[in-house]
């Protein structure tokens, strides 16, 4: 576990997914950043905020981009055009957009004819008891609430019976209720042996259904594993806040008393950086204070520039 | 290839976008139904018809805007709406994809296009059966290599309905009419070079601009299986949305 800015993973064990000094670039856009990663059976989720890479990462894997730098294999084939290893494949797209003279029966058929299934209709029929709506099958797609229509998508993407199933934000949509049978499924789907990768840009998404963590910035692996290994390392490295207000002084003062706080400095421009071991607190404080000395907060980010999502996920906690 | 063919089938056949066919498709035969109304009996009647309706208005015009319509959006609106990732991460070679989206132009334009066609000839030029069976066979040559072309401007680019209507008017319509040689490379050169190639007398109007027959055939397969694979390469080479 580590969570520099590239986290460079290595497993003694042969994965199902491997991740090689992946890089992929859109013009001067750097998307992913020499990411390297293996994921094995079990469900491990991707977690990082929108713009991070996760949907280009998982593009990548499931062999819908092309790799600008470096190699992406499951079962240890290439996978980009490998038509045979979709067999094996179920991706579950982040865009909810369906065939909407479809009824949902009829879309996960189509997911089945074109996995030329022998028993088809037996496939459906226990994809759609999968997702729990076989009452609502024979209705068109268009009809459907969003969470529904996401889970005949997950219907339609396990139709197949797949071995890896790729799950990019599969819970944006739907109700707490949704979620939770969701999540259920998934982990059942999990502890068959499947090889789930889940992407999220909610901690607590992942964090409740996924044993492994991928933490994905700015392009790049910021760490991996579980995630209270994860928050722990986090919080055994310092990091600079800037703070601007009305009254940097006070504040630098009121700040220096608190436990979290290493060292308080005060700019030419009026700014206050701290370093803090425990940003955690840091938070917590800031509002804190400033309301007990009626100081008037105008901005409090982190200097590096990596760390401003972990803030998202990990301080607001 | 069956269950993309369908989908594409109900995708293209939207209520809509038939009506707009068929309306288009019901001009020529409109006004060919009113030059049989109110004709002289002369031959300039049938030069007319040939030059005028024939050639400007099925060939050089209703034809590419109706396979452009179909055409562009059999992988343009998969493109636009990101529904393509249902179809490309499944166990089925690329050209199983293109295949069936391409046929489904030619299904839904093709009968709906020829029939127009025929039905106008038959009206307008008071031909014998060689004649609509010449227009038939020339129309659907014109559908299939527009269809292959479109298909692939509508999978490369979003902006596919503007590129192609200015291929259509400037390229098949402005430079191919003014520039000798360019109706070797012309799908309108094609379409009535078959046309006139299988009832030279009939559409003897044709025969001062059009190519051999058999160069036309020849041209109309080199660019059909040309885009054709052009689409099969960028189907294989594109990021999917």
């Amino acid at each position: 576990m580590n969570v520099t800015s590239t986290y460079q993973e290595v497993s003694p064990t042969e994965p199902i997914i491997a991740v090689r000094g992946v890089s992929k670039w859109f013009g001067s856009v750097v998307a992913l950043n020499d990411v390297s990663l293996n994921i094995h059976p079990g469900l491990t989720g991707l977690l990082g905020p929108n713009g991070a890479g996760k949907t280009t990462l998982l593009h990548l894997i499931s062999g819908q981009t092309k790799c600008s730098d470096g190699e992406v294999t499951v079962f240890g084939q290439q996978v980009r055009n490998n038509y045979q290893l979709y067999h094996r494949i179920g991706f579950l797209s982040e865009h909810e957009t369906v065939y909407p003279f479809y009824t949902g029966r009829q879309f996960v058929e189509f997911a089945g004819k074109l996995n030329g299934l022998d028993s088809l209709a037996s496939a459906v029929d226990h994809a759609i008891e999968r997702v729990g709506l076989v009452d609502v099958q024979n209705r068109s797609l268009g009809t459907y609430s969003r969470g529904m229509r996401q889970r005949m998508r997950l219907a339609a993407t396990l139709v197949h019976d797949p071995e890896v199933l790729i799950l990019d934000e599969p819970l944006s949509g739907t109700d707490p209720r949704q979620r939770v049978e969701f999540q259920d499924l998934i982990v059942r789907l999990a502890g068959e042996g499947k090889t789930i990768l889940i992407s999220s840009h909610i901690l607590e998404e992942v964090e409740a259904v996924a044993g492994r963590i991928l933490l994905l910035m700015s392009g790049k692996l910021a760490a991996a594993g579980n995630f209270r290994a994860i928050r722990a390392k986090l919080d055994e490295q310092a990091y600079k806040v800037r703070i601007v207000t009305d009254a940097p002084r006070v504040m630098a003062a009121a700040l220096v008393q608190t436990d979290a706080v290493e060292s308080v400095s005060i700019g030419a421009d009026g700014d206050i950086v701290v370093l803090s071991h425990n940003v955690a607190a840091l938070m917590k404080s800031v509002p804190r204070l400033a309301q007990e000395h009626k100081i008037r907060l105008t901005r409090v980010e982190p200097l590096d520039d990596s760390l401003e999502s972990i803030f998202s996920y990990i301080v607001e906690r | 290839m069956g269950p993309v063919l369908w989908l594409s089938l109900r995708q293209l056949g939207g209520r809509w976008r038939l009506a707009l066919v068929l309306l288009l498709a019901a001009l020529p035969v409109a006004l060919a139904a009113m030059i049989r109304i109110f004709s002289n009996d002369d031959s300039s009647d049938e030069n007319g018809f040939v030059n005028v309706l024939l050639d400007g208005l099925i060939v050089g015009g209703i034809m590419p805007i109706v396979v452009m319509a179909l055409a562009t959006a059999a992988f343009g609106n998969e493109v636009e709406d990101r529904t393509l990732g249902y179809l490309v991460l499944k166990p089925i070679p690329r050209w199983k994809i293109a295949l069936p989206k391409f046929l489904a132009t030619i299904f839904i334009g093709g009968p709906v296009l020829i029939g127009g066609g025929v039905v106008a000839t038959v009206l307008g030029l008071e031909a014998g059966p060689q004649a609509a069976v010449a227009v038939g066979v020339g129309l659907f040559a014109g559908v299939i290599t527009y269809a292959a072309i479109f298909t692939w401007m509508g999978l490369i680019s979003n902006l596919a309905i503007a590129f192609a209507l200015i291929y259509v008017f400037l390229w098949e319509g402005l430079i191919a009419s003014l520039i000798p040689g360019i109706e070797y490379f012309s799908v309108r050169g094609y379409t009535l070079a078959i046309m006139h190639g299988m009832d030279e007398s009939a559409l003897d109007a044709l025969s001062t601009r059009v190519i051999d027959l058999p160069t036309a055939i020849v041209g109309a397969t080199v660019v059909t299986l040309l885009f054709f694979g052009l689409t099969v390469r960028r189907l294989l080479r594109m990021d999917v949305p």
